[in-house]
């Protein structure tokens, strides 16, 4: 059976089992090796992805379920070599290290600054309850998410 | 010999394509025509291999390649070489490795491992320390006196895999003496598991005859060496080399599962992907090993410790590993902060049926410096002296002597106890905690180094004015090889920092070089590539000199110019004096080499220590203000203050995130993270469900301050900055507690019902029956004598 | 232990999505042992961790209209199975008597999983014991509905719980009913860590005090501790007639809460579950009485 998804805007095919996490379709089929399949739970938030515009984590979701959805991941969203509010922000306060968990917590912010434009410390606080860093100690990245913020 | 800062927070270059998902990590590697392995491994802690049939496997679909123990003939090891790549004959851990194959999915690579026969006869199993040093306990390694010997020096027998021990003094005089009291205390932590993002991933090809593997991994050398010794093949046949890693820790210190990968490319002539799953991960990662401490002080009632002893076990599960080199670190950890009229310690790495351990950030130091400092609270206690006012009295300070007898430089410790005082006084007044909970907070003191060691670079002066530093140091997330290295080339050669373009390591790009970690990349990777800068500044300016009719001497390097001094303009651009250089004497590069200064311990401390005395000391002040939930045993961490050694900053700003994020790692630690081993023997925790790190809501901002101007022998005057933030967080929150619930804290991590034990007083006084009351009991010979075994 | 597990095998399963109750009916009976509904997928797509097999045939219910919606009647509310723990959450602030319930489904797990996770699920996942939603289902007397080719049958959810495990294949949990009435209501729950976790103990109250706050009716549901939650009925009566003070039903819980033989597991002791049955008990009431 193949599924059709849009994924980034684009119409892409997949020959997968139906269910066969969409992590490992996006990462295996479509090269797109942004999303992490790092706790492959729903723990982590390493494999989140915007599935019709909300945060969900992509190692729980079967490429069956996805195939009707508007998939957006962390490579499309920004054009081309531009960042978005919440990626400049991360950048311009040095909040990166290795680099594994910002895929997810970028998308998680992303949605954030969309959806909730007065969100406090603890608003973004709580929004990242499932995404995991293990280099930072958040608090950089709650910083950025601030700034993005304040800047919207 | 530089005209402008190295110091500066230079943003990292890596962060615009790690936050578009546009870095391609290990797991990333996706080549044509790949094959993926998959690793068949026991499901006993100890039993002996009766039959191990691939036949089946190899005849299922899409298998392409089957290997065995018989395919790697070596054993490695630090110290002793006691580790093969799979099991022979006898299984010794959970998890340990029987098989590999390799097929055209991984699917398929896993029917094949269920299709592979095998037959095992279990035998008892040792899954604790007092287990393995019962009196007639079997062995882990019957055969533990044929391991080959890589050190000399170290005591071992049975089940001890590594002995390693520090004498100065007249210990028994001390605590002889009538005018001391003596404190005793013991205390045990679990293991901790490093939880990179990115697991141990490679992809392994066999090109032109030789292996090349690229893996994710802190020493592609060790990779390099150690895969040649397992694979019974010269060094020189293993090329490594290393894209971003996604978190390292230290659990990427040591070879993982590279050769599996090489000998599955080698066998079906196919590039092949190996990958940890997460349960592989959490079940046989090479941990941060459990221990077990006791350690007495004899101390006047005036505060002066005049004689100290201890034991430490350390386990290092069923193979030496790390653990061998990390009983080294008692010495300086357990026997750091405090100047000790005498002194005698003893760690023993034990080998025990379980997964083996390795290192973690700080190793070793997390829980000696635990045990330490709440040691030092209990001696302030007994004596009747505020614990501040005894650690005031006592911290190393210049021309003291260290538990080796080596002679520290410089009153570090003390001042920064004064700026902690500072920081503190300034935050606002103790909270009144009007919901119940307990409040405590205690300040902590800690002594880390940098492991110095080997490290090679290459600067290559480009004609366009760029440069391109070569190196075999890898990006794991501190931003070492992003920020500070850069930066001193940059700053040497007058150049902007972004125009340093910095090599991937490559083991045939670069020289060799001990591995990132240990705090040692802006030292050791840091002097190896300013030295380089320096020889390729040298040779441009004595180029430029020609060019521009002025001595060397008189010429500066500062915003890509080569310019007569106090004469802004003049001069030429680097670009022009590179591609002049270029046409008349060829391109021009430097190289350098690093090693450590080898600073001494005093003659005769030491016996089977791998590190003697301690080149760069570390030291660390931290502050910790805690809530205690009396009804639920639940700690919050109120508040974090830290005031750290650096030598000198490079790059503050990148600093900051290291402490932050390994406080918050070592909040884990203390609170958190719980590994235990079933009846079965297996890691209990086998996902994130189970084993729990630090989220968001449960860390606060940690404040901040950088201690520069202390000794150090690091280029420019740095230390490494990103490997000791951890190190006495555990000390911090477990002195916080006691201090908040008046209760004696022996153990880490502290869950809620651990803490929830000690305020109902359902939990006994930890004893460990297994170190012997009299300490020289506890030795399998004596300190300093030779091996009769 | 085996290497890579959690990735799926050479199998070639089914996700049928079905576009009507009726549909996915007759496709569970069809598919019998062999089948099962998939509804959030947060517990079946976690089956590798947990060396479960999954099922050759799995009926996505998610699609199914009535199975999505929440009906806010003037009597009760009716749940469909399908609905997500956000959306329940959210379809319930502002609604005081259901506070239980809109807290329960609004702190499991973390924000995404909630928002994939549905009620059905929570509630017909046997081997899930730390589930929010059930004790404060249990505790504001919420019935379900079980559906299947040939017919549909009510039952309290204390009933269900009991007989869940026993049910043939082909069955689907369609509809929670909650009656609706005057009450407060809270839900107490005490993860290991501030965020994110499931909790240890959970303790789900309802409670109708008169104006001088004597106890007229109670409900007090105990999750997590057990295996299976259930209501604390000594504690009720001992409750009954009485001033709701919090510190007054933190001692009488303290003296029964013997009754419950708390689960051991990987995160926490059995005691521990027990232990701090007490002033979870307290927490809630107080919370309710300011609710």
């Amino acid at each position: 059976m193949v599924f059709t998804l849009s994924v980034n805007g684009d119409r892409l095919a997949s020959t997968a089992d139906p269910v066969t996490p969409l992590v490992d379709v996006l990462r295996e089929e479509f090269h797109l090796t942004g999303a992490k399949p790092v706790c492959r739970e729903g723990f982590c938030g390493a494999c989140m992805v915007l599935v019709d515009g909300k945060p969900a984590p992509s190692c729980l979701m079967p490429v069956a379920l996805a195939a009707d959805c508007e998939i957006r991941t962390v490579e499309g969203l920004a054009g081309g070599g531009t960042l978005n509010p919440i990626q400049q922000a991360l950048e311009t306060c040095d909040a990166v290290q290795c680099g594994m968990c910002f895929p997810g917590m970028v998308v998680t912010l992303t949605h954030l600054l969309t959806t909730t434009s007065g969100a406090t410390r603890d608003d973004i606080r709580a929004a990242l309850t499932g995404n995991i860093c293990r280099c930072t100690g958040y608090e950089r990245i709650i910083d950025a998410a601030v700034l993005a913020l304040a800047a919207t | 010999m530089a005209d402008v800062s190295a110091t500066m927070d230079l943003r990292r270059r890596d962060a615009s394509d790690k936050l578009r998902g546009r870095t391609r990590y290990t797991i990333d590697r996706y080549l044509p025509g790949m094959l993926h392995a998959a690793v068949l491994r026991a499901s006993v802690p100890a039993g002996r291999i009766v039959r191990l049939d691939t036949a089946r496997a190899t005849r299922m679909p899409g298998v392409h390649a089957v290997v065995t123990a018989a395919d790697a003939p070596g054993k490695i090891g630090i110290g002793i070489a006691d580790h093969p790549l799979f099991a022979r004959d006898v299984i010794r851990y959970d998890g340990e490795p029987l098989a590999a194959v390799a097929a055209g999915t991984l699917a398929q690579a896993q029917a094949a491992l269920a299709a592979i026969e095998v037959e095992i006869a279990p035998l008892p199993a040792l899954l604790t320390m007092a287990e393995a040093l019962a009196p007639e306990a079997p062995l882990v390694h019957p055969d533990w006196r044929e391991h080959e010997i890589l050190l000399e020096g170290g005591a071992r027998a049975g089940n001890v895999a590594w002995e390693a021990t520090v004498v100065r003094g007249d210990v028994d005089g001390a605590f002889a003496r009538t005018d001391v009291e003596i404190v005793e205390s013991t205390f045990r932590v679990g293991r901790q598991n490093h939880v990179a993002f990115e697991p141990r991933a490679v992809v392994a090809d066999y090109e032109d005859g030789r292996f090349h593997i690229e893996t994710s991994t802190q020493v592609p050398w060790t990779v390099r060496n150690a895969t040649a010794r397992l694979l019974g093949i010269a060094p020189s046949q293993v090329r490594v080399t290393v894209p971003p890693v996604g978190g390292g820790f230290g659990l990427k210190f040591d070879l993982a599962i590279e050769p599996f990968a090489a000998l599955l490319a080698r066998a079906s002539g196919r590039p092949v992907r190996l990958v940890n799953s997460r349960e592989e991960e959490m079940l046989t990662c090479l941990f941060r090993e459990n221990a077990e401490i006791r350690i007495r002080s004899a101390v006047t009632r005036e505060g002066e410790i005049v004689g100290r002893e201890a034991v430490v076990l350390m386990d290092c599960g069923a193979y030496g590993g790390e653990q061998i080199f990390l009983t080294t670190m008692t010495a300086h950890t357990l026997g750091g902060n405090y100047r000790l009229g005498s002194v005698r310690l003893v760690s023993r790495a034990v080998y025990t049926n379980t997964a083996p351990n390795g290192a973690f950030r700080c190793c070793n130091g997390v829980y000696n410096t635990f045990a330490l400092e709440r040691h030092t609270d209990e001696i302030a206690e007994r004596i009747g002296m505020d614990p501040l006012a005894f650690r005031r009295r006592n911290v190393l300070g210049d021309g003291d002597l260290g538990a080796t007898g080596q002679v520290f430089e410089g009153d570090v410790l003390g001042p920064m106890l004064h700026r902690m005082d500072t920081l503190r006084d300034a935050a606002a007044p103790p909270r009144a905690l009007a919901d119940g909970r307990l409040y405590g907070r205690a300040t902590t003191v800690g002594t880390w180094f940098v492991f110095v060691g080997p490290s090679a670079a290459t600067v290559n002066m480009n004609a366009d004015g760029t440069a391109t530093l070569v190196t075999s140091g890898v990006e794991i997330g501190s931003g070492s090889m992003m920020q500070s290295l850069p930066q001193i080339v940059a700053s040497t050669l007058g150049i902007p920092p972004e125009t340093v373009i910095v090599r991937a390591a490559d083991t045939d790009a670069a020289g060799y070089d001990v591995g990132v970690g240990g705090g040692r990349t802006t030292v050791s990777l840091g002097a190896a590539s300013l030295s380089a800068a320096q020889e390729v500044r040298t040779k441009l300016l004595k180029v430029a000199s020609d060019l521009i009719e002025a001595a060397p001497d008189d010429l500066v390097m500062r915003e890509g110019r080569i310019e007569i001094a106090g004469a802004p303009g003049s001069g030429r651009t680097i670009a022009e004096v590179a591609a002049r250089a270029q046409a008349q004497i060829g391109p021009i590069s430097g190289t350098g080499a690093f090693t450590g200064a080898g600073v001494q311990a005093m003659p005769g401390c030491v016996a089977g220590h791998f590190i003697g005395a301690i080149d760069i000391p570390i030291f660390a002040v931290h502050d910790c203000e805690v809530a205690v939930d009396p009804e639920t045993g639940h700690v919050e961490v109120l508040a974090y203050r830290v005031v750290q050694d650096v030598g000198r900053a490079l790059n503050p700003r990148a600093i900051q995130g290291q402490i932050q994020g390994g406080v918050v790692q070592g909040l884990g630690y203390a609170l958190h993270e719980e590994v235990t081993i079933g009846a079965n023997g297996r890691v209990c925790q086998n996902g994130f469900e189970t084993y729990r790190v630090p989220l968001a809501q449960d860390v606060v901002p940690v404040e901040i301050s950088l201690y520069e101007g202390a000794p150090s022998i690091g280029p420019l005057g740095t230390k490494g900055a990103g490997e000791v933030p951890i190190l006495n967080v555990g000390a911090a929150v477990a002195c916080a507690v006691a201090n908040a619930t008046g209760k004696r804290v022996q153990e880490l991590p502290l869950t809620p019902p651990r803490v929830l034990e000690l305020l109902l007083d359902r939990k006994q006084d930890i004893a460990l029956p297994h170190i012997a009351a009299a300490w020289a009991d506890n030795l399998v010979r004596p300190h300093n004598q030779p091996d009769r075994s | 232990m085996t290497a890579g597990s959690q990735v799926q095998d050479d199998r070639t399963g089914s996700i049928y999505v079905a576009p009507s109750l009726s549909a996915a009916l007759d496709a569970l009976a069809d598919y019998g042992p062999a089948g099962a509904p998939f509804a959030g997928g947060t517990w079946i797509m976690r089956s590798p961790i947990r060396h479960e097999p999954l099922r050759p045939h799995y009926v996505a219910i998610g699609k199914i209209p009535e199975l999505s919606a929440i009906r806010i009647g003037k009597d009760a509310i009716e749940i469909g199975a399908a609905v997500t723990h956000a959306a329940l959450a959210a379809a319930l602030a502002g609604l005081p008597e259901f506070a239980v319930l809109a807290a329960a489904a609004g702190s499991s797990a973390n924000p995404a999983v909630r928002a994939l996770a549905t009620i059905g699920g929570n509630l017909s996942a046997l081997d899930f014991y730390a589930a929010d939603c059930m004790p404060a289902l249990l505790c504001l007397d919420a019935a379900v509905e079980i559906a299947s080719r040939d017919a549909s049958e009510r039952m309290s959810l204390a009933d269900f719980l009991k007989r869940r495990s026993t049910f043939q294949p082909g069955r689907l949990l369609t509809r929670i009913i909650v009656p609706r009435t005057e009450r407060k209501t809270a839900h107490a729950r005490l993860p290991l860590r501030k965020s994110g976790d499931y909790p240890v103990a959970i303790v789900s109250l309802s409670v109708n005090v008169d104006t001088a706050s004597h106890v007229q009716a109670v409900r007090i549901a105990i999750g997590s501790v057990e295996q299976t939650p259930r209501r604390w009925g000594r504690l009720e009566a001992a409750l009954l007639g009485a001033v709701l003070d919090p510190a007054r039903v933190a001692d009488i819980a303290a003296e029964l809460a013997a009754e419950f033989t708390g689960r051991d597991s990987v995160e926490v002791p059995a005691w521990y579950r027990v232990s701090v049955l007490p002033s979870l008990v307290r927490r809630a009431a107080a919370t309710a009485l300011a609710n």
